[in-house]
């Protein structure tokens, strides 16, 4: 069974003088438990929207989608996901502990083991000392961390992470991105949005890219890193001392024949490729980076 | 839903406009002193000013955390994570209705054992013509707490729909307004003065009459002041009343609520 199955589902909106505005365009996708999932899109691309309509916040205009095998909408559904909402907002004036001892309870977790997973989750975060703070004395940064440990708390099958590393610094964004790795290797399935290419690259293990409503492309991270290789830089060494030269992808072969032929050693041979910020530029504006 | 309702009480304990209107409640403690001011009846006045102060106090309360609790959720996007949980929406939506209900119920208790210390000290000091009904004064204040529970229901109702700050607070002051005069509006129009009026403009007041909230049954103020008899099948009827209002009204609601786009 697929963590994610979203079959066909659209959203239109009537606009500002009752224009029709497409924001999700017939989406069909699988994502697969142990899998983490990146879906990436400009700002306004629809991603926010299918998450949404994913956790039932937004009803979708047809189309249909399962969580864990449940309808979305459903409380049953809701049960296997931990969400982290796009700049969440948490009620301010509990602080951080209670908050994740009502997101606890709301999933039913029992006392004792809620208790252990509060303590756990606090410390993970770095939000252990703030803990008995209200909310509305927290940083950006701190109310993104309490987001990301109130998904982890009830250890949930899939996760849907709404913009996860933003309001992070560098050491938070590490952190992320540790925590996803982790929950991968456990079984457990990630869905991310994000604008920023290189989060994709470094964890995901697919990437969807979505552009005005509508998912243009679904590929490997792997798959595409690797059919981006557009040449080789050699690191060469000869009678004259080291040097380098860079050699297109398809005269390869023939250059290192030749340069065996003169007695050139290669000491180094590296690919060069396409990063995945070329490959996502290329399908969001159509044109060959 | 329980936690829902906890958390509903525990925001409101916490929330400065709660602590503001709390002030109010320091002039219970003055009303034997203004209560002087009339010769004969300091009793009686005192009856009454308790009980229009805790009456303006749950009054306050009913439209700036009624009116505010749903909207200010929606408002700060605090319904994104809530509602993601495995909580229905109705069920947030009671817990966060009876999570108020249970503070004004609360408020009103407190308040009134604060008022019936008031009006005890008065009548030690002023002995009463007729003794103080204190059946009478418990149940103006339970009947009164029920009329702004009532009102904190029209006050979610408004909620649901609502994309701006303005239509729960003032609607809820309407609600108010129209629910205070809808008997006595009612009234004139049976009366011969009434039917001066034209036939349309007469149904229409009738018709509003039935819709409308009627927050006349519930004020018991003259049966507590002079401790005039409740009626017993009179209470009952409000009892009833309250009961199929507050379910129309949270029932339309969550309907309402169910079918809202958290965009």
């Amino acid at each position: 069974m697929n963590a994610i199955e979203i079959a066909g589902l659209s959203k239109t909106y009537t606009g500002k003088k009752w224009t029709r505005v497409d924001a999700l365009k017939n989406l069909s996708l699988e994502v697969a438990q142990g899998e983490i999932f990146g879906f990436l899109g400009p700002n306004g691309a629809g991603k926010s929207t299918t998450i949404k309509t994913l956790l039932g916040l937004i009803r979708p205009s047809s189309g249909s989608a399962r969580l864990m095998g449940e309808d979305i909408g459903t409380a049953a559904a809701r049960k296997h996901v931990g969400y982290l909402p796009e700049n969440p907002a948490f009620y301010d004036y509990l602080n951080a502990e209670e908050y994740l001892l009502f997101v606890g309870r709301s999933f039913g977790m029992p006392e004792g083991l809620l208790g252990q997973r509060c303590a756990e989750v606090l410390q993970r975060l770095q939000l252990w000392d703030a803990r008995k703070r209200p909310m509305r004395s927290y940083s950006k940064g701190m109310v993104q961390r309490v987001g990301i440990a109130q998904v982890l708390i009830h250890d949930p099958e899939v996760y849907i992470l709404d913009e996860p590393m933003s309001g992070l610094d560098p050491v938070g964004r590490a952190l992320v991105k540790e925590i996803m790795t982790e929950l991968k290797q456990r079984g457990k399935c990630v869905f991310f949005s994000t604008h920023i290419v290189s989060d994709v690259e470094s964890v995901c293990d697919r990437v969807g890219i979505i552009t005005k409503g509508e998912l243009r492309s679904v590929e490997r991270v792997e798959a595409v890193l690797e059919r981006g290789v557009v040449g080789y830089q050699l690191t060469l060494k000869d009678r004259e001392g080291s040097r380098e030269l860079y050699v297109p992808r398809e005269q390869l072969t023939t250059t290192v024949g030749e340069l065996a032929v003169q007695g050139v050693e290669i000491t180094l041979l590296e690919p060069r490729r396409k990063s995945l910020e070329d490959f996502f530029l290329e399908i969001v504006t159509g044109t060959a980076v | 839903m329980f936690e829902v309702f906890r958390i509903t009480l525990k925001g409101i304990f916490r929330d400065r406009v709660f602590h503001g209107i709390l002030v109010a409640a320091v002039l219970l403690p003055l009303v034997p002193s203004v209560s002087q001011l009339s010769m004969r009846q300091v009793t009686e006045l005192s009856i009454t000013l308790s009980l229009s102060l805790i009456s303006f106090i749950l009054l306050l309360l009913s439209v700036f955390l009624g009116g505010t609790s749903l909207w200010k959720d929606i408002d700060r996007r605090y319904t994104f994570s809530v509602l993601s949980l495995p909580i229905s929406r109705t069920r947030f939506l009671l817990g966060r209705f009876l999570g108020l209900a249970a503070f004004l119920l609360l408020a009103a208790l407190v308040l009134g054992v604060v008022a019936c210390v008031v009006v005890s000290i008065t009548a030690g000091n002023y002995p009463p013509d007729r003794p103080v009904v204190w059946g009478n004064v418990f149940a103006a204040i339970v009947f009164d707490a029920l009329k702004y529970i009532l009102l904190v229901a029209a006050a979610v109702a408004l909620s649901t729909v609502s994309t701006s700050f303005f239509l729960p607070v003032f609607g809820t002051i309407a609600t108010m307004l129209v629910g205070s005069a809808s008997q006595q509006v009612y009234e004139y129009v049976q009366s011969p003065a009434g039917e001066k009026l034209t036939p349309l403009l007469r149904q229409c007041a009738n018709a509003l009459y039935y819709v409308l909230p009627n927050f006349s049954a519930f004020d018991l103020k003259v049966n507590a002041i002079y401790g005039v008899p409740l009626s017993g099948q009179g209470t009952l009827l409000t009892v009833l009343y309250f009961a199929v209002y507050v379910a129309m009204l949270l029932l339309v609601a969550t309907v309402l609520f169910s079918r809202r786009e958290m965009k």
